[in-house]
């Protein structure tokens, strides 16, 4: 089975995603949300499209997502456009899954679990970024 | 956040739990919107049953896609364990199989029977023509032999130039024809290295019997066709409990024979050999005994078969060679011999296809001082007839060194007159078998004067073999035979006697 769930289609699930004024890529899920492959797929997709081939620093807020598939993490296994990627939450579902998420995949840039926005903020600026 | 409620959830969190381990890898533990403590407990619990069950399904898959490979090798495998490559028939081990299920399943019925073949010559074809050419002679048979037992036999290639068909549920008779029609089927000419081969086949048939199993039903079949081969070509025969017995024999004195070779219990004796003008000992025929520990001393008639099967031929003859004329060079020291005086030494064929006997000879002459011509090897006119061109090579060697060479058993084979004249041999003993009626029987004084005549006109002198009376003897010396040997003058006696005989005064014998 399993590296592919196709259960969900690629919907409205991401809430935003654009840069802010620091140079900064966040994409925002939608509260309750299952990440599944097609999802992180679409994410990854849009990311690229955003940035057209620029590397910039990505922080995706999951503070209300439900869980992250094994097929999801593949997806986010392979290289995108981010040339680095905060993971923000909250609560200790956050930073299971967060964890999770780094621990299972060998993600191909720096990633990084954060509780604090502007934590998050700094170390991605810290990463260089050449975005911009 | 009441303790009662966390209690509940702690309980769903159990129940969830015991569902997991209990081996459903896809229940899920319920995460609430409140993302505590006791949530990231159920979302940790889910992602590791969810890595579980990715991990068992992947290698269940593995395993499902390897247990296919496996199978389709294992299959393959037996394909190749149970075909015979070269002709796509049954393999030896098929055949032992299928044996012993044949074995199996006739219960107390008719048991089956086995027929083996072996093409005659084969080794013939390999040699002149090449493997190429000996290869399209066994797909060929092999077809020929599948048509000719037809199903439902089990037909099998044993290797080299042998096949089996396993026969069930049929008479004796049945099992003869189907033997005959296999013997029949390879007659036609096979074209193969450019010529059209006749090939015949000797067979072994071993029919079956209650009590007897599948390995010893191979075996038996398997000495009746030695049996058949040492016939002669295109002969079948039917094995019987006396053939076993006789291999059984075979096989004890072969193993006898090892110990005998290294136990000094070969000896010679010596037949002196007279000279009919003279009457006087011209030499002596070194003749092999085995003094056996159990069954006394036996003459070479009971053992050489078995020394030739164990290829203990050749070892036996450089012995005799080396213990003759050793003795040889020991009477020319005492009591002293005629440089006339020859030593005559039998060999088998497969002695005269080692090329290095010449050198052999030439270095045992000098070791013990005997000059070549007081050698003489006697080698069997069929022998030399099938003896091809390494043969004669060696006697050509031989003759060089001033050994001469003596055809034996003359008119016994199929010599032909200008054959004859081109050997390099100096002498040839008549037959036995020629020389029993001689004093009796008018036509068979005439027969031998004819070939004393047939020797003589091929510049070959005469020495006549098994004279028991007085009345051939003279009859011989009449037809102007030279030598002669037999009970009339002395039986082969031990080398002590020998001595004496030599150490008489003048010589003379009869």
């Amino acid at each position: 089975m399993p590296d592919t769930d196709v259960e969900t289609p690629p919907g409205p699930d991401i809430v935003s995603l654009g840069f802010e004024s620091d140079g900064i890529l966040r994409l925002s899920w939608a509260r309750g949300v299952v990440i599944d492959a097609p999802n992180a797929q679409l994410a990854v997709d849009r990311v690229n499209e955003i940035c057209q081939g620029r590397r910039a620093p990505l922080l995706i807020d999951m503070a209300t997502t439900a869980s992250v598939s094994r097929a999801a993490r593949t997806v986010f296994a392979q290289p995108c456009d981010a040339s680095a990627i905060a993971l923000l939450g909250s609560s200790p579902v956050d930073r299971v899954l967060a964890n999770f998420f780094l621990g299972v995949i060998s993600s191909p840039v720096p990633t990084k679990f954060f509780t604090s926005n502007a934590d998050a903020v700094r170390w991605l600026t810290s990463q260089g970024n050449d975005g911009g | 956040m009441t303790g009662a409620e966390d209690d509940r959830r702690f309980e769903e969190l159990v129940d969830g739990i015991v569902v997991l381990s209990s081996g459903d890898l896809s229940n899920r533990l319920p995460v609430s919107p409140k993302r505590d403590g006791i949530d990231a407990v159920a979302t940790g619990i889910n992602l590791l049953a969810e890595e579980l069950q990715s991990m068992y399904e992947s290698l269940e898959a593995r395993v499902a896609e390897r247990t296919v490979l496996l199978e389709a090798a294992k299959a393959e495998l037996r394909r190749v364990i149970n075909t015979d490559e070269l002709t796509g028939l049954a393999s030896r081990s098929l055949l032992r199989e299928k044996a012993a299920e044949a074995v199996a399943a006739a219960e107390g019925g008719r048991q089956p029977a086995l027929i083996l073949l072996d093409l005659d010559s084969f080794r013939l074809i390999n040699d002149s023509l090449g493997a190429a050419a000996g290869d399209a002679v066994l797909k060929e048979a092999a077809l020929r032999l599948s048509a000719a037992a037809g199903p439902p036999h089990v037909i099998a290639r044993l290797g080299g130039d042998e096949f089996a068909v396993l026969v069930e549920d049929r008479e004796p008779d049945s099992v003869l024809q189907i033997a005959s029609r296999l013997s029949e089927a390879l007659k036609d000419r096979i074209a193969a290295g450019g010529i059209a081969l006749a090939v015949t086949a000797g067979i072994g048939v071993r029919f079956g019997e209650p009590g007897l199993d599948g390995e010893e039903l191979i075996r038996d079949a398997t000495i009746a066709l030695h049996e058949a081969k040492k016939r002669g070509r295109d002969n079948t025969q039917v094995f019987s409990s006396a053939m076993h017995d006789a291999a059984k024999q075979r096989v004890h004195l072969v193993a006898d024979l090892r110990t005998a070779l290294v136990s000094e219990q070969l000896e010679l004796e010596y037949q002196p050999i007279v000279d009919l003008r003279s009457g006087k000992i011209a030499g002596t025929e070194a003749l092999i005994r085995w003094r056996h520990p159990t069954l006394g001393l036996l003459a070479p008639d009971a053992f050489l078969d078995a020394a030739d099967e164990a290829g203990l031929t050749v070892e036996i003859g450089h012995w005799v060679l080396s213990r003759a004329i050793a003795q040889t060079g020991q009477w020319n020291a005492a009591p002293g011999l005629s440089r006339n005086f020859s030593t005559h030494v039998n060999l088998a064929p497969a002695d005269l296809h080692h090329v290095d006997l010449a050198p052999y000879v030439q270095g045992l002459l000098g070791q013990h001082e005997v000059d070549p011509q007081q050698l003489s090897i006697e080698i069997t006119e069929t022998a030399i007839m099938r003896g091809g061109p390494e043969v004669a090579a060696t006697m050509r060697s031989l003759k060089e060194l001033g050994v001469a060479i003596e055809i034996d058993d003359f008119g016994t084979g199929y010599s032909s007159i200008s054959y004859l004249r081109a050997l390099p041999a100096t002498q040839a003993k008549i037959d036995k078998s020629l020389i029993d009626g001689l004093a009796t029987d008018g036509q068979q004084e005439q027969f031998v004067a004819a070939i004393l005549q047939l020797i003589h006109s091929a510049g070959l002198v005469a020495v006549a073999e098994g004279i028991e009376h007085r009345e051939q003897a003279e009859k011989l010396q009449q037809l102007n035979c030279e030598f002669a040997q037999g009970y009339f003058f002395s039986r082969p006696l031990p080398v002590a006697d020998m001595t004496a005989l030599l150490m008489g005064a003048d010589g003379s014998a009869g």
